[in-house]
């Protein structure tokens, strides 16, 4: 026995005798010895990474010595240990260079969330009734590994299906590689906003398959195809930066930003110029202007090189895009894209970017495609202020048999399709960080496929809409009380690989996934085991920094130990200024072979009049953040609502509907319905109506359950020609006041006008 | 001279994300009141962004501004505390006494720009989320007005450990946490006593200007106005 542990049991020992003689146990907590050397008022500050989003931006967390109340061994007890007090951005991460979005700051939130899972739980009432039991981890992995060896050793029917969030490093090839060592296993990424289009699209344009990275700073032309880049898409800080180096960061040089959307973003709020289209015509008007370009010879049809050859038509100028032709069915005028086309072409670099609802028609593909080759046309692909790419450290991957991995939220429609058609296809359903009984349209009937599927285990940290179909729920550590490791694809032009150790101890009786994982795999031994070699999490991730510095080598570092040492300190490594992104990687696509696709909607428009755009919350995102209280309750930044959904609809459309702001409002689709107070504004076409998503949660804590309404229920199933996402801006709704409704605004304003400004 | 902290918030770089307002919950233990009490106008926010739209469908602009107290020198707020609470600090903040203040709100109805915010209850985390509070600042009870402090204890502890080192504060080492988080850099804190320091130089822009300035409370946040893009645009 050790020292530290004697005194511990003695510790326990004796405070238990006291606690027996002074009755209320809450007033008399015994008191753990801390496991920590800290000094009592002096702030130290870890490095950390954010996992709120796919950006990966690098944090400081400020760790502080405190009291906690925590349960160790069954017993309730304080402990002075170190405390995450506060995130801000690493100064030194070269994504988000000491900036933190709001969804970045929340995340404290999540170690510290009331309804955080805290031990094991095994269920103990009917498939998805919320009737769990506590256990052992002990019982929890017993539990899970009978279930698995018998799947392994081919004792009971089905294949194992591990779904997940996107996972990246190494904690994405233990995961693969685990699910791999079974026989015909399958490995599922889905989150609602996965950018799968932006990805397919650059791969067949750019041969790379992720999203791009621009240095905003340097552009001086912005033409936003819907994009929300300054909110929620793609690697939103970094792109705040260079945004605001684009407007103030160079004497005497302001670059123009223009946004075409149907319903005003908070990035498109910011616009010089907000330019309305018809939903899903994003491709036309990029290829109009482009037209334009060349025929007006501002640029050649060869320069656009393989971008450009694959859209049909290119070569001879895409003469059935000239922008008189396209007006009406853009519904944007000839002569303003005309004057886009001129302006773009006189203030290069110019830049082109498309996301959020623009990639999520129908025709999606073909609208990425086609501003891809607008943005070769303008000249600045591949060079700064236009569209790059980042070099991406892949951890090495030797596992013999993988699994059959898929992604997007095709492929959650086919899992739910394949456990409907027969029950015990899938033996054991592993989920971690996904909440797809959420996130995918009720017409998939997901619900129902969960019910009856034989094992489920989640690794959530919350009871959601998913995990409450789980059996067992062996929760994960919160990031901050885990080893995390990152290689985000987006959002720097140097390598990025991020790693920390754990910034807090955990508060609660939790392990981390990919330690578990690895547990298991050591259980199950054979092939698992020399496929995962490493005994726990964080020699997973030091093999792997060993590995990087074989391969990039340091000039800051002499040994691999020194090199590790150094990454754990700064929050990562990153690779020199002057890496250039790596090898084309994307099959190359036949020229000529993307042709004009028009968006197709579900519900026709006599019965079902108005498009519906569902949107990323600004604080919520897709909802997986709606647990966490201060999103609730930070104001919306377009309309200052909180705690609550809202309908945003155009004052003609409200008037002719007789709906009043506030009113009660029901969306229905050919579905479902969800009814959510009215929110009129004047930045949104009158045919469109606008949800933001994130609320509607049925089991999500106390701060999100029963809370607004989820658009994403009453989506119609359409996907993305040629991709396996959601087509989520393909839905047609109809609308009807049902009520009095009521918005929840933070009303706190100037007590007078200024006087350039009016306000509604 | 003592220091005189003033901001600057580039409304051309602002994109009214909210960074800031959450850095600003998080730094200053702002409680959040829950549905209810927020529907009733009591949520806290010290720091917040107007969004004023501008037109009719098709052509609408949008302005997003961030407003904060505006460290008055002339703060309407100060001579209506009867109990002093509501005092002007040497360096030129409106500071406020928590322990002073008996909760009659009449700093509140004086301030013209509406930051100041009432303890209808006392607040209340939910445990364990008492764990994330910032030991640095006090948390405020019910019955006590609170507002914006620049992150005074940000300011305190630049102060002492400068002095630690027989040294002036750095202009730029003291970054509230709005100023810190935010993504575009549209803010900027600095000594306005200090010529030389950003902040002055950059309060001299062409494009400054202060909020409500005819009410003559000479507010220490200088606004510099969203510029407009001077490209040919007849190309």
């Amino acid at each position: 026995m050790q020292r530290r542990d004697f005194l511990k049991i003695t510790a326990i020992s004796g405070a238990a005798a006291t606690l027996d003689a002074c009755g209320s146990p809450d007033h008399q907590l015994i008191r753990f010895i801390p496991e920590e050397d800290l000094i009592p008022g002096i702030a130290t500050w870890k490095p950390s990474v954010c996992t709120m989003c796919a950006a990966g931006c690098g944090l400081l967390v400020r760790v502080m010595e405190g009291d906690a109340e925590v349960v160790r061994n069954g017993q309730l007890g304080l402990m002075q240990m170190g405390l995450a007090k506060k995130l801000e951005g690493n100064p030194a991460h070269p994504i988000n260079q000491g900036k933190l979005c709001p969804r970045g700051h929340a995340g404290l939130q999540v170690t510290y969330h009331p309804d955080r899972i805290r031990t094991p739980l095994m269920r103990s009432g009917a498939r998805g009734s919320g009737e769990f039991k506590a256990i052992s981890w002990d019982e929890a992995m017993q539990h899970l590994m009978a279930q698995l060896s018998s799947l392994h050793e081919g004792r009971l029917p089905g294949r194992l299906v591990f779904l997940t969030s996107p996972l990246r490093a190494q904690r994405r090839n233990i995961a693969t590689t685990f699910a791999g060592g079974f026989k015909d296993s399958q490995y599922i990424e889905f989150s609602f906003f996965d950018e799968g289009v932006v990805r397919a699209a650059n791969s067949a344009s750019f041969r790379h398959d992720a999203p791009p990275t621009v240095e905003l700073g340097q552009s001086n032309y912005i033409i936003s195809f819907g994009a929300n880049f300054l909110g929620t898409w793609n690697s939103p800080v970094a792109q705040s930066l260079g945004y605001g180096a684009m407007r103030q960061g160079r004497a005497g040089l302001r670059g123009k930003f223009l946004q075409f959307e149907p319903r005003i973003s908070q990035t498109g709020a910011n616009a010089d110029e907000w330019v309305p289209c018809a939903p899903g015509s994003e491709g036309a008007l990029a290829l109009g202007i482009a037209h334009v370009l060349m025929q007006d010879k501002l640029r050649s049809a060869a320069s656009a090189g393989a971008a450009g050859e694959l859209i049909e038509g290119w070569a001879q100028g895409l003469a059935e895009y000239a922008p008189e032709k396209i007006s009406a069915q853009t519904g944007v005028k000839a002569a303003t894209i005309t004057r886009i086309a001129h302006e773009a072409a006189a203030n290069g670099p110019a830049v082109a970017l498309i996301g959020d609802a623009a990639a999520a028609h129908t025709n999606g593909l073909f609208n990425t495609l086609a501003v891809n080759a607008l943005n070769a046309l303008l000249g600045s692909a591949g060079k700064a202020g236009g569209i790059q790419f980042s070099p991406v450290w892949n951890p090495s991957n030797d596992k013999t048999a993988g699994a059959q991995e898929a992604s997007g939220a095709e492929a959650v429609r086919k899992l739910a399709e394949q456990i409907e058609s027969n029950a015990n296809s899938v033996g054991a359903l592993l989920i971690h960080g996904a909440n797809p009984a959420f996130a995918t349209p009720a017409a998939w009937k997901l619900r129902r496929a969960l019910e009856k599927a034989p094992l489920i285990a989640s690794f959530g940290s919350f009871i959601d809409e998913t995990s409450i179909f789980a059996d067992l729920i062996l929760p994960d550590h919160s990031p901050l009380e885990s080893w995390v490791e990152d290689a985000p694809d987006s959002g720097s032009l140097r390598t990025v690989v991020s790693v920390a150790p754990p910034a807090v101890l955990p508060l609660h009786d939790t392990r981390a996934m990919p330690d578990v994982l690895l547990d298991l795999a050591h259980r199950l031994g054979g092939n698992f085991a020399k496929a995962l070699p490493w005994k726990t999490y964080d020699e997973a991730i030091q093999a792997d920094f060993a590995a990087l510095y074989k391969s990039k080598g340091s000039k800051d570092a002499k040994t691999t130990d020194d090199f590790w040492s150094n990454a754990q300190q700064q929050g990562g490594w990153w690779g020199p200024q002057e890496d250039a992104a790596q090898g084309a990687t994307g099959a190359k696509a036949a020229s000529g072979s993307v042709k004009y696709a028009a968006a197709e909607f579900d519900g026709n428009q006599s019965e079902f009049p108005f498009h519906l755009m569902p949107f990323a919350s600004q604080m919520l995102y897709d909802g997986s953040l709606a647990a966490l209280p201060w999103m609730q309750e930070a104001p919306d930044p377009m309309s200052t609502a909180m705690w609550g959904t809202w309908v945003e609809l155009n004052p003609a459309t409200a008037s002719k509907l007789g709906i009043k702001q506030a009113d009660l409002v029901e969306v229905a689709s050919r579905h479902g319905s969800v009814q959510a107070p009215a929110m009129i504004t004047p930045g949104i076409a009158p045919d469109v109506v606008a949800m933001p998503i994130g609320q509607g949660h049925e089991n999500f804590t106390r701060y999100a359950s029963n809370r607004g309404a989820n658009p994403i229920s009453i989506l119609a199933p359409m996907t993305v020609a040629g991709t396996d996402s959601l087509a989520w801006a393909a839905t047609r709704v109809k609308i009807a006041r049902v009520g009095e409704g009521k918005l929840v605004l933070f009303g706190a304003s100037l007590r007078e006008e200024p006087p350039d400004a009016k306000r509604r | 001279m003592a220091h005189q902290w003033g901001m600057v918030i580039d409304l051309d770089r602002c994109t009214g994300c909210e960074a800031c307002v959450v850095a600003c919950h998080a730094e200053n233990n702002i409680a959040t009141v829950g549905e209810k009490e927020a529907a009733r106008s009591r949520a806290n926010h010290w720091i917040r962004v107007e969004r004023y739209y501008e037109g009719d469908f098709p052509d609408v602009k949008v302005k997003f501004m961030p407003v904060l107290c505006q460290q008055c020198d002339a703060a309407p707020c100060e001579p209506v505390c009867p109990t002093f609470a509501s005092y002007h600090t040497e360096e030129g903040l409106n500071g406020q006494v928590y322990n002073r203040c008996i909760g009659t709100r009449y700093c509140a109805n004086a301030c013209p720009y509406n930051v100041r915010f009432f303890n209808f209850y006392n607040p209340k985390w939910d445990k364990p989320l008492n764990l994330q509070l910032n030991p640095d600042v006090s948390v405020r009870e019910v019955g006590v007005m609170e507002k914006c402090t620049f992150c005074v204890q940000r300011i305190k502890a630049a102060e002492t450990n400068a002095r630690a080192e027989k040294r002036d504060v750095r202009d730029g080492e003291i970054q509230p946490a709005c100023v810190q988080s935010c993504p575009t850099n549209a803010m900027v804190f600095g000594d306005l006593s200090d010529p030389n320091s950003r902040a002055s130089r950059m309060a001299a822009s062409s494009r400054g200007g202060k909020l409500l300035e005819e009410l003559g409370a000479r507010p220490k946040i200088t606004y510099l106005q969203r510029d407009t893009w001077n490209g040919d645009e007849n190309a």
